[in-house]
């Protein structure tokens, strides 16, 4: 069902010069989806927001609410705010606002959206009058997602959007996220910052080498990846070779850290030969261990290609 | 009023430095080098000479200064992001350039007019009254060279270098095209030097005009021809930041 759509994308592609930033990506968003693109910096997740937006040229089929990037882009039905976006100088916040505003009522999308609503909504309240030069990081990406959010479009695209925030601020901003997300906009974040993508979204799509290696809610994401781990202290020279289901050792003095896809087995192993297991900690894989077992075998594949 | 014409006009507006050097010094410089070295000339139709030929150069000056003020500025909302902002709002793109050229075209009006007011009724410069309308309006129309290099720079340079070129830029015009020096003071190769420059033929224009003829041919070829390039490259210098605007 085409309406369902919010964004699709066919086998992207996105060269700078000799590089291939984006790698035949395919990805498809349902209306009202709240996704999170993860990845560590290089992995194409900036390159992928600014192609949707027509930013940089790129090959494959962009589909945004039906639309090409461009003409989605001048219909009013994208919001963004970008890494390398900004602010112009020797204006106020009130008036940049007015600007965007306007920009979208003329392009037939009515701003419905009052103007102390949206300040409310982006956390602005008192800035209006303020020069832009007066603003504090934090409340320099407010007011740029006030920019984003001013047309109040159904497909909201942010690329590392908390980065300059503290932890309240952060807070503030993801709840106003999910209060979007629930009138059914669309909001796709670009992210390092793993908790946020496990708490935020519905859905994590996991990016390396330009394309995507795991999608689905961050619990399959975590659960796809199935390894544990087992800690304990024990003296130096204790034996653990030849456990079973250990995938890896780590020592780091008397902390022993095992990986295993077979925590029981192991266990049973280390209790059978009589081991202290003094401060035993077992963990499940955090999305953390997801991200960075899917992208390193992706770097290693990418690698002999 | 375009809206985005309005915001663009109010940022440059706010700007003080922007008066002061586009309207205010060339009205102050028109009195005092008019005053001074007039003073050496021998009897009144020499005066009346220096003063029209002075008043000319220092609207040329303001005026370009004005275009190259205005426009190179393009490159600070490059630096900012606020053009790329832009850029993903539903403006498109070729009103964003469109309404650069506009806020160019305007700012070196207020330039022109003022020095000319100073000429006329401080200097005492006399000019028919449609040689004063042709005159503002050629050295008006005249300045869409420099809005175009002033586009062309702010594109092709990043905010540092930018930032210096609109002073730097606007002095090597001025002092080589013969804006504050007259050309025929110049020694000889200096003299070559100054044909080379938009800025010389810009000022010759608006000197034909004063003298009570129409621009000579080859003056409105030079600076058309300077136009089009500046303007050609500046197209093609925007093009290539577009596609290179985002590396991450």
């Amino acid at each position: 069902m085409p309406r369902e759509t919010a964004l699709e994308l066919e086998s992207l592609t996105v060269r700078y010069g000799g590089t291939v930033a984006v790698d035949g990506l395919d990805l498809r968003l349902r209306r009202g989806e709240t996704v999170a693109l993860l990845g560590p910096n290089g992995a194409g997740k900036s390159t992928v927001v600014n192609a949707v937006l027509g930013l940089v040229p790129s090959s494959g089929r962009i589909s945004v609410l039906g639309r090409d990037p461009r003409e989605a882009v001048r219909a009013g039905c994208v919001g963004a705010m970008l890494q390398h976006g900004g602010l112009p100088g020797e204006a106020r916040v009130g008036e940049v606002l007015a600007l965007v505003r306007r920009s979208f009522g003329r392009a037939g999308r009515a701003i419905a959206w009052p103007l102390d609503d949206l300040v409310a909504t982006a956390g602005i309240d008192g800035l209006l009058d303020r020069p832009v030069e007066a603003l504090s990081g934090g409340q320099r990406q407010r007011v740029l997602l006030a920019v984003a959010l001013a047309g109040e479009p159904p497909l909201l695209l942010l690329d590392e959007p908390t980065s300059a925030m503290d932890v309240a601020g952060r807070r503030a901003f993801w709840t106003t996220m999910r209060a979007l997300a629930d009138r059914g906009t669309t909001v796709v974040f670009a992210t390092h910052h793993l908790e946020e993508a496990d708490a935020v979204a519905d859905r994590v799509v996991v990016v390396a080498g330009g394309r995507v290696v795991a999608d689905g809610p961050a619990a399959a994401v975590k659960a796809g990846i199935g390894g544990r781990t087992v800690a304990f202290t024990a003296a130096p020279g204790t034996p653990l070779h030849d456990l079973p289901g250990t995938t890896a050792l780590d020592r780091a003095g008397d902390r022993v850290v095992l990986s295993t896809d077979d925590v029981e087995a192991t266990l049973q192993a280390l209790l059978a030969r009589g081991t202290r297991l003094a401060d035993l900690e077992v963990h499940g894989a955090s999305l953390e261990d997801a991200v960075l077992s899917l992208t390193a075998t992706r770097t290693t594949t990418g690698a002999t290609r | 009023m375009n809206p985005l014409f309005a915001f663009q006009l109010r940022r440059v507006g706010r700007n003080r430095q922007f008066l002061f050097f586009t309207v205010l010094m060339p009205a102050l410089f028109t009195v005092f080098f008019t005053k001074v070295f007039g003073g050496f000339a021998g009897d009144a139709a020499d005066r009346q000479a220096y003063a029209t030929t002075y008043m000319v150069s220092m609207m040329a000056y303001g005026a370009l200064g004005a275009a190259l003020g205005a426009t190179i500025r393009v490159s600070f909302d490059r630096a900012s992001g606020w053009l790329r902002q832009l850029r993903i709002t539903p403006v498109p793109t070729s009103s964003v350039v469109a309404v650069d050229v506009a806020v160019g075209m305007l700012l070196t009006l207020p330039g022109l007019v003022v020095v000319a007011a100073v000429g006329r009724f401080v200097n005492g410069v006399d000019l028919p009254p449609l040689t004063w309308a042709a005159l503002v309006a050629v050295l008006w129309l005249g300045s869409g060279a420099f809005v175009a290099l002033g586009l062309l720079v702010g594109h092709a340079l990043d905010e540092k270098a930018a930032g210096g070129a609109i002073g730097i830029l606007g002095t090597i015009l001025a002092a080589l095209g013969g804006l504050w020096v007259p050309v025929q003071l110049f020694p000889e190769a200096l003299r070559a030097v100054a044909h080379t420059l938009p800025s010389y033929w810009y000022a010759e224009l608006g000197r034909d005009v004063a003298a009570g003829g129409a621009p000579a041919p080859l003056a409105v070829l030079a600076l058309a021809g300077f136009a089009a390039a500046f303007a050609l490259l500046a197209a093609a210098v925007a093009q290539r930041r577009a596609l290179h605007a985002v590396a991450g």
